[in-house]
């Protein structure tokens, strides 16, 4: 158990308390509302914590804003609930044991109908081809065959009635047993002496197992095997060593196989649990390193809804778990650890950052207010070397006869191509013997050739710009937030500091840690405006939506300069700190709501379709114009 | 002892006792985890008459994960880099199965002599090669499997140790070459730019001259 986990849990819960607003209540009342805003998420948890018990971690947000999406959080446990749910039902239709269902369920991708029309046609293909039967080879077995084939046939006419239906199985299941039934044989060798296949052992002490295909090894072996498949390829779906035979371990075997080796066999039931996730569109297993949460959002699991909606989600755990034992945790353990939260202050806010993630594409953060096509435009474009070649271009001219790239570093407009020798004019790129002898002064500005050099090049030169005046304040956003780390860790002992020159309590200086994350979120925003305001087509909608990001651009300015400047004031206004939480105080909350209303206008711009962009994105329109403002 | 030394040991000395496979398997350096096997190449193929050599590496999971193998001999071959040595068969990747030993394997690759896979190939310019003129690619892997392999040929190949003709290596013929090194190439980057360009059989006829001085020219 990593007592981190429990931690950042508990804090998390800390601040969510009612408690906390109770006590601003108190405070003072031009306050109370100023919080309430602010713990809007935070109530919903709570009621939740109250009427549920262990099941979800993060309640189903209702959708109260237009930028929100309604998403659940599942721990493994209940989505291997939801497993079995699905194992069981096949079990019951098929009447095969859960084991088989098991396997058929996860050859077939976790698509139930198809398995379900699949094996009502030919229970025997679907059976050898999920690796649950040994193909028979004998020709006798034809009779058997026959009759498969005949309550197959039967039974999918009958699909209405699951009563007939079980009844019809049972005789396909009578047929299975006989071969799948006896999974583990296992033979402690003691008359004949077994020499395992694999690593030559004939000790009369070794343990022979087999899969439902009898070829037989050692469990030490088995055991070997199981952990390489498991650890070095992370697979689950674990086959029969000996070449060629496809009979696939049932996940019993596999238990028995692990025995007590805890790590791998949790590791193992994860691996399953991701299998089933990654098969089904609307999960998504929680991205963060040592976590094994999953989140379910049904509303964005079509790629067509990611052009209006920008599906971000928690899966409700917070910082890096260091080993993955955690995930039994209970709520109990929590509330029992409890104790322990006054040293969690200390704990930096990076191993308490709560697991927020895009639902729709691959990006681990709040990439709000722009959605995931655009956010990937932007990536791959700052990722790309193409503004190097922007760079290349803007700087430098290409000699008009061999095409080799020039910089010119001084001296004269006389330049003579060091590669061909071909001699031209640096300012308006026509061959220099057009200029006869007007050294250093270039009159023929207007001559042929040199018009369309320059043309380009005053395009590029345009571009490049462009991309860097958007570039640059994403990048100092993003720089900015990395740094509120160390504003963190000033804030804290602000924090601690004020606890002490002042008469504030440690419940009442929590403004400051308020403010800073208030701070980091909407910087979060503001950058990826940024990404958005870049490919937007220039238009009314686009000075409206530059307007509001001024706004909260200034908005967050304000604040981060109070916040950073607070301290040599505060210095100066010792007497006066309540003064400094009450401007803090308004400041955060105005930050939020410009934030708010950044988010909300964006998130139903694209519900209404209004955003048009300069270059083509997935699900809009053509690009409205071009203005070689992209390359 | 150690699973996976029994096991080892217990493959060599299995491969000793077997003298109808003439498969051979011998330490490299004093760890029996680092193996050099060879086999002679299949009759009736270009490879036959030579004997070719492996490298052989056993990893830290074996039996559980397949073995590393990569040609010590120069092989012409689709599925063998002519650089490296590096095999592409999926018995060495992801079709492994622990019951695979090392002699199984070395006949498998053997076979693979036999059989090339141009669709999957580990030398593309090779496997283009193959495909393109088969008749030329069998005499480039004849002639490597004689000055590489030990192969049939060898009075003549003596006859000019050390002077390997290049131009056979790469799989071209020898006038081809001289006509462009008559144009004042380097002859090395002669062979290259036709090599590159598959300057062979029937293909000849589809590349035009100004092409080859043009990449000639590039390179």
């Amino acid at each position: 158990m990593s007592s981190d986990y429990e931690f950042s849990d508990n804090e998390g819960e800390y601040y969510d308390s009612d408690e906390m607003m109770d006590d601003y209540q108190n405070d003072d009342d031009e306050e109370m509302e100023t919080y309430e805003y602010n713990n809007n998420n935070n109530t919903n948890d709570n009621d939740y914590d109250y009427t549920n018990d262990d099941d979800f971690r993060i309640p189903t947000k209702s959708k109260s804003k237009s930028y929100q999406v309604e998403y659940t959080s599942l721990t493994q446990s209940l989505v291997e609930k939801a497993m079995k749910e699905e194992v069981d039902h096949v079990s019951g239709i098929f009447g095969v044991e859960p084991s088989t269902a098991t396997l058929l369920l996860r050859h077939s991708g976790w698509n139930k109908e198809r398995l379900i029309d699949k094996y009502m046609e030919n229970p025997t293909q679907v059976l050898v081809e999920s690796g649950c039967q040994v193909p028979e080879p004998i020709p006798s077995s034809s009779s058997s065959h026959s009759v498969d084939d005949k309550s197959g046939s039967g039974s999918r006419r009958a699909t209405r009635s699951s009563s007939k239906l079980s009844l019809l199985s049972s005789s396909i299941t009578s047929s299975n047993r006989s071969s799948s039934h006896k999974k583990i044989s296992s033979t402690s060798d003691s008359s004949t002496t077994f020499t395992c296949p694999i690593c030559y052992d004939d000790s009369p002490s070794l343990t022979a197992l087999s899969l439902t295909c009898a070829h037989s090894a050692c469990s030490g072996c088995w055991n070997a095997y199981a952990i390489s498949k498991i650890r070095d390829e992370g697979e689950h779906c674990i086959r029969c060593m000996t070449e060629g035979c496809a009979i696939v371990a049932p996940d019993e075997f596999i238990h028995s196989v692990l025995r007590d080796d805890g790590k791998d066999l949790i590791r193992f039931q994860e691996l399953v649990v991701r299998g089933f996730v990654a098969s089904n569109p609307k999960l998504k297993f929680c991205p963060y390193p040592g976590c094994t949460n999953t989140v379910s959002c049904p509303s964005a699991a079509g790629k067509s809804v990611l052009s209006t909606l920008v599906p971000i989600v928690s899966c409700g755990a917070r910082g890096i778990t260091s080993s993955a034992s955690n995930q039994n945790q209970n709520p109990s353990s929590f509330s029992t650890s409890s104790a322990l939260s006054t040293t969690t202050t200390t704990t930096t806010s990076l191993h308490n950052k709560e697991h927020i993630f895009c639902f729709g594409c691959p990006i681990e953060s709040d990439h709000r207010p722009v959605i995931c096509a655009v956010a990937r435009l932007w990536m791959k474009k700052c990722e790309d070397d193409s503004e190097t070649a922007n760079w290349i271009k803007s700087n430098t001219k290409e000699c008009s006869q061999c095409q080799s790239t020039i910089e010119k570093n001084g001296g004269c407009n006389h330049m003579t191509c060091k590669k061909c020798r071909y001699e031209f004019c640096w300012v308006c790129m026509g061959p220099w013997s057009e200029h006869g002898t007007a050294w250093y002064s270039c009159n023929r500005y207007d001559e042929k050739g040199g018009v369309e050099a320059r043309d380009a090049q005053s395009r590029s030169r345009a571009s490049l710009e462009r991309y860097l005046h958007y570039y640059n304040r994403w990048a100092n956003h993003e720089q900015s937030t990395k740094l509120s780390l160390d504003l963190y860790a000033k804030t804290e002992k602000k924090m601690s500091d004020m606890q002490i020159t002042s008469s504030l309590t440690w419940i009442e200086v929590q403004f400051m840690k308020k403010a800073v994350e208030a701070l980091e979120k909407c910087r979060e925003t503001l950058k990826w405006t940024y990404a958005m305001g870049y490919y937007l087509g220039r238009g009314n909608e686009k000075e409206l939506f530059e307007d509001n990001q001024r706004d909260l651009e200034r908005a967050v300015e304000d604040l981060a300069e109070l916040l950073e400047g607070g301290g040599v004031e505060m210095e100066k206004e010792k007497e006066n700190v309540g003064g400094l939480r009450q401007r803090i105080t308004d400041k955060t909350v105005y930050v939020q709501k410009r934030n708010e209303i950044m988010l909300e206008d964006t998130a139903i711009g694209f519900q209404d379709g209004r955003w048009k962009w300069n270059v083509g994105v997935d699900g809009f329109e053509e690009p409205i114009e071009d203005f070689g403002g992209v390359v | 002892m150690d699973a996976r030394l029994r096991r080892v040991n217990k493959e060599i000395a299995d491969c000793k006792n077997d003298k109808t496979s003439n498969i051979s398997l011998e330490l490299i350096d004093n760890s029996p985890f680092h193996l050099k096997g060879s086999f002679p190449g299949p009759e009736d193929t270009p490879y036959q008459g030579g004997r070719f050599e492996v490298d052989i590496i056993i990893p830290d999971s074996y039996p559980f994960q397949p073995v590393k193998m990569k040609f010590i001999t120069k092989v012409y071959h689709p599925n063998v880099s002519s650089a490296s040595g590096a095999i592409c068969l999926d018995i060495l990747k992801d079709a492994w199965s622990p019951v695979l030993t090392l002699k199984s394997t070395l006949i498998s690759l053997q076979s693979l002599l036999c059989s090339p896979e141009p669709n999957d190939p580990q030398d593309a310019e090779v496997a283009k090669h193959y495909t393109t003129s088969k008749g030329s690619f069998d005499e480039t892997a004849r002639y490597w499997t004689q000055i590489y392999a030990g192969g049939p040929g060898k009075k003549e190949a003596k006859g000019l140790r050390g002077v390997k003709d290049e131009v056979a290596i790469a799989g071209l013929e020898k006038a081809h070459v001289d006509q462009f090194e008559g144009l004042g190439f380097p002859r090395n980057k002669v062979i290259d730019v036709l090599r590159r360009l598959n300057y062979r059989g029937a293909n000849v006829a589809q590349i035009s001259e100004d092409r080859i001085v043009e990449e000639l020219l590039k390179s």
